[in-house]
């Protein structure tokens, strides 16, 4: 025990004394800060400014044949399309075109007539919907125009087209809308702190075996004292990044709070359940002790650091899968699917599924139960394990050996 | 104290590496345990250090099992390496309590050897700037300063220029005087020859000889002559096929029977012009070759 806590202690030192540990941590909490800070920053610079707004907006062109019919649209449309200066031309198709590409304006309806148009813009972007918009208006155009025309009195016509719809959506599960954010980014966090820290204890027993510094380790120190000491102590560091980060996040945030104001998105990322996040640490904790874990043994096998990757591959892809299959069912909108289920128990993608399945989903106590009591199991048993094979591996040299050889060294050792 | 090795078998998957390897060594004299590579030295070295368990056999201290949390043991590994970009402070200090000293016992042991090995100055320094004999120094250091009570040293001397290993063979000698049991693990025989009372030499996993090495010298048959003569020619006429030149230049007959050999010089020394003659004494190197060469290999 006692030796555990010196190589705890020495590994976390190393961490405390790494450069790019520290200079990450620094970076994404200043990265953090500015984004946080934003909002306060472009008040700072919109309140002095009172000049003209229409002159910053970008330009939309109108055309058509008919005067009448271009002032209507001119005019239903500047209602509309209140992000655009929208203006009406006679100029020849040909020239719009130009003005398009050449960046003078941004974009341009051509009417065809009442219920057909041409949409000419540069870049057609993922997002724009300005065609949806003008069909939206123009349909409405014409349902008043029919119904005018059918001897509707305009007033009626107008309330028949804004008949109010009084919807109530009562949500007895959770809100996956609000949810999606914070789990996405917690998911995401998780991602990034096991490939990384992962890593880090391969490279870490890999730099020992290949310097032979492990020549001396080995009969200095109990392997398990040794994998268990390191792998803690990445964890240790893992969480401390974490909350360096979350923390500067929920500080910068509630100092800036009445600048982001009804910020749908950010409120959600910051008023996640306690509850979530206790959920979040146990399974951050597992699962990271276990990749880490495996990490460690194959990279114990490794004899040169050239050969790292191509030796954690099979584990990375193990995990790549996993957050494959929760990033696709998230996005899919349904987090209960048969293969997240199945993945909610199997200890290498539990982690990110079950959690997954916790937060935007609702998920009965006991098959939460019996994912954590599978996922510490194995954690425990998949720790062993790795100190097997890390004595066994840290003194094999040459060609990094195939599993099966591994496991039959560990078996007879 | 002494430390024994008794019948130790161990075999990495189907192949067999040590056979009933046994060997005695005494504390407050120095052993050496020879072989080619690959005759199982370092296995031999691993199991004592209890790095991975024997399949069968014991390691005994003083007839009893070792208790490795009572016998400190430092070890100065062939394969000589540290952490390249750490302080070489912060790396001894980690090493001498991961052997069970305390932070401060640490650092006072390691200013005490930092001092007599003359590297005080590169204390604070990472290990990488020095250079490759300095190094070493720094590991025997790790193998030192929590003052183990076994010093297993392998191929000490290598790298070292010869100030630095008058240097070593100083220390060397004060821990042997300290009463420690210190083995050595070289292919230098030199070395083994000036500071080692017994030896064992290991040959494919098998003990091909071990004792005392005065005795093992004194028991050697004695039923070689080693002639120093201008004029061999006559002699190998008249001795035929027992002849052989050695590599500077003499001429050693063996002899049928070491009983022969007063008479053989008689007749020498009667008959030829001899400068000198002698009953061949082998050096360690002799008995290296004989017992761990390829014509031992082939038995």
């Amino acid at each position: 025990m006692k030796q555990f806590g010196k190589i705890l202690k020495f590994e976390l030192k190393n961490y405390a004394k790494n450069k790019a540990f520290v200079g990450i941590t620094i970076f994404l909490m200043v990265a953090i800060a500015i984004v946080m800070f934003f909002p306060r920053i472009t008040a700072l610079f919109k309140s002095g400014d009172t000049s003209d707004t229409t002159k910053d907006l970008s330009v939309m062109l109108v055309k058509a044949d008919d005067p009448t019919q271009a002032d209507m649209v001119k005019e239903i449309f500047a209602a509309a399309f209140t992000d655009y200066n929208v203006q009406i031309t006679d100029a020849e198709i040909s020239v719009i075109k130009d003005k398009i590409t050449s960046g003078d304006i941004e974009c341009a309806f051509v009417m065809n007539g009442a219920t057909s148009f041409t949409y000419y813009v540069d870049n057609l972007s993922m997002y724009d919907v300005n065609p949806d918009i003008a069909t939206g208006v123009l349909q409405q155009i014409y349902q008043m125009d029919a119904m005018i025309g059918s001897g509707m009195s305009p007033e009626d016509a107008a309330g028949v087209m804004s008949i109010q719809i009084n919807a109530q959506v009562e949500n007895l599960g959770k809100d996956q809308m609000q949810n999606f954010f914070y789990t996405y980014i917690m998911i995401f966090a998780l991602y990034m702190v096991i490939l990384l820290y992962g890593q880090m204890v391969a490279m870490s027993v890999a730099t020992e075996k290949s310097s032979r510094a492990m020549e001396l380790l080995v009969t200095s120190a109990k392997p398990i004292n040794m994998m268990f000491g390191k792998v803690l102590a990445a964890c240790m560091a893992g969480l401390v990044q974490l909350v360096a980060i979350f923390g500067s996040a929920l500080v910068f945030y509630n100092v800036n709070k009445s600048y982001w104001g009804d910020n749908g998105i950010i409120n959600s990322i910051f008023n996640i359940p306690p509850e979530l996040f206790v959920y979040m640490l146990v399974f951050f904790l597992l699962g990271f002790l276990i990749y880490a874990f495996l990490y460690g043994a194959i990279s114990s096998t490794v004899s040169k650091l050239e050969d790292i990757n191509t030796a954690v591959q099979p584990v990375t892809f193990l995990f790549l899968f996993g957050f494959m299959v929760v990033i696709f069912s998230m996005t899919e909108g349904n987090v209960d699917n048969l293969l997240m289920q199945l993945c909610s128990y199997i200890p290498f993608t539990s982690p990110m599924a079950m959690f997954t399945r916790i937060a935007m989903s609702t998920v009965p106590w006991y098959e939460i139960a019996i994912s954590i009591a599978v996922l510490i199991g194995s954690t425990f048993g998949i720790g062993v394990l790795s100190a097997k094979i890390y004595r066994v591996g840290v003194l094999m040299y040459g060609t990094t050996p195939k599993i099966g050889n591994i496991i039959k060294a560990v078996w007879k050792a | 104290m002494i430390l024994e090795l008794r019948n130790i078998e161990k075999s990495f998957g189907e192949k067999k590496v040590l056979t009933g390897v046994s060997f005695k060594i005494e504390g407050g004299k120095a052993f050496g345990l020879l072989g080619r590579n690959g005759a199982g030295k370092t296995t031999s070295i691993r199991i004592l250090m209890d790095v991975f368990p024997a399949n069968s056999g014991e390691v005994l201290i003083d007839g009893q099992p070792i208790d490795y949390s009572k016998i400190g043991i430092g070890y100065l590994p062939e394969e000589r390496g540290l952490y390249p970009k750490k302080i070489i402070i912060d790396q001894l200090a980690y090493f001498a309590e991961l052997k069970g000293l305390s932070l401060k016992e640490a650092v006072k042991s390691i200013d005490y050897w930092l001092e007599r090995l003359g590297m005080t100055e590169y204390r604070n320094k990472k290990l990488e700037t020095l250079s490759k004999g300095n190094q070493q120094k720094i590991q025997l250091i790790t193998a030192l300063a929590h003052d183990p009570d076994i010093v297993i040293l392998d191929e000490p001397f290598s790298g070292l220029d010869p100030v630095n290993a008058m240097l070593l063979k100083d220390v060397v000698k004060e821990q042997i005087s300290k009463g420690k049991i210190v083995l050595f693990s070289s292919h230098q025989m030199s070395y083994i020859e000036e500071f080692c009372d017994s030896i064992a030499i290991l040959n494919n996993g098998v003990v091909a000889l071990h004792g005392d090495l005065h005795d093992i010298k004194r028991n050697y048959p004695r039923d070689r002559l080693v002639v120093r003569t201008e004029n061999p020619d006559a002699i190998i006429a008249d001795f035929g096929s027992a002849c052989t030149f050695m590599e500077n230049g003499n001429l050693m007959i063996r002899l049928s029977d070491p009983c022969e050999k007063k008479a053989a010089m008689t007749r020498l020394v009667e008959n030829y012009d001899i400068d000198e003659v002698k009953v061949f004494e082998p050096s360690l190197n002799d008995i290296f070759v004989e017992y761990a060469g390829d014509a031992a290999q082939e038995d």
